[in-house]
């Protein structure tokens, strides 16, 4: 049975050093210097978006700044979302032609690398599909999203799974434009958002959510996770990263 | 008097966003910024097409032919977003101040 690592390396309160860390990690996989690996993390209140998003026209700047929300973009396309404590984030790293996904366009990525994680919360007890493009849904209401990039010889997928998310804040800090509600003939980001927590009508944590995932990547795809940790090259890498990429408003916020 | 810029969001039928800024003198493209939800690999052609774009008539045939080429040229592949989707939010752009 092939062994992939898993790592739950994380700075929830330094957002932009988990960024780091989340492009550090494909980039080693590609170069063969880290096995494939899976990464589950969080993140305080933060929005995060997509590459190709415009800060000006997607964040309420005076929102972020009255709830300390923090702002940072990820490497990868798709729209911003928000994190906070009852977030959990999982992103999984494999070597470019890996059986799962060999010939890979993005939208078989998403399908294939969504399994473990919608198979990990059927188990929990959420009555939880893919949905394309990116999504998974709970009775046609979101609870995750998905994003990734198949660059720099690795095939990489990440997604962030509302357990138990501020949803009051997540529909504040985002300008929501009104041409997307349209299209979904739904009011408001609330309304066609859910969390785990809501769906069992329970408590649950992040962690539960997060062994539960585990337990389904590990049996949908066949294969054993063992803890691991980042090797020196990747937290060197992530350090650079940090210092030239992901700290700075340039990035950040100037598209 | 210098033409205030167009703008335009368009969600593709069953996909994504595209919101599309640009500057236009004389019926052609002076500058476009191109953002959205939208995915797109590799991730840094995207300024690529920015490029391409400027000074190219805002036409419908023209900025058909130019799509098609950066999308052959870089082999550039979307998701939620087809090639004659950025046509077609490029063409919808009207002046900020029309927007309701």
């Amino acid at each position: 049975m092939e062994t992939w690592r898993l790592v739950d390396v994380e700075y929830p309160d330094d957002p932009y050093r988990n960024m780091s860390v989340e492009e550090a990690i494909p980039r080693a996989v590609g170069e063969g210097q880290a096995p494939n690996t899976v990464r589950f993390w969080h993140n305080s209140n933060t929005i995060v978006l997509g590459c190709f998003q415009s800060a000006q026209l997607e964040v309420n700047f005076d929102v972020c700044e009255e709830t300390g929300t923090t702002i940072v973009r990820r490497f990868t396309g798709g729209g911003a979302v928000y994190h906070d404590a009852g977030n959990l984030n999982y992103a999984i790293s494999l070597k470019r032609g890996h059986p799962l996904v060999p010939d890979a366009d993005l939208q078989t990525v998403f399908r294939r690398l969504s399994e473990g994680a919608v198979e990990g919360l059927r188990g929990l007890g959420v009555n939880a599909e893919f949905q394309p493009i990116n999504d998974i849904q709970v009775d046609g209401k979101k609870v995750s999203g998905a994003a990734g990039s198949i660059r720099w010889g690795t095939v990489f997928h990440h997604g962030c799974i509302l357990v138990a998310s501020d949803l009051a804040i997540l529909g504040m800090v985002l300008n929501v434009p009104q041409v997307k509600l349209a299209d979904r003939h739904v009011a408001s980001v609330q309304k066609r958002v859910t969390t785990i927590r809501d769906e069992l009508g329970k408590d649950v944590t992040t962690r539960d959510v997060r062994d539960g995932i585990v337990r389904g990547i590990e049996h949908s795809y066949n294969v054993r996770l063992d803890q691991g940790s980042l090797t020196k090259s990747e937290l060197s890498t992530a350090k650079e990263l940090y210092d030239t990429k992901y700290s700075k408003s340039a990035w950040n916020l100037e598209k | 008097m210098t033409p205030g810029p167009l703008s335009a969001d368009y969600k593709a039928p069953g996909g994504k966003l595209l919101r599309v800024r640009l500057r236009e003198a004389d019926g052609r493209i002076e500058s476009a910024k191109i953002s959205g939800d939208f995915f797109l690999i590799p991730e840094d052609s995207l300024p690529k097409l920015e490029m391409m774009l400027e000074d190219v008539p805002l036409r419908e045939k023209e900025l058909k032919l130019l799509v098609d080429r950066f999308f052959r040229g870089t082999g550039a592949q979307g998701l939620g977003v087809a090639p004659d989707d950025f046509v077609k939010a490029i063409l919808s752009a009207k002046p900020l101040e029309a927007e309701s």
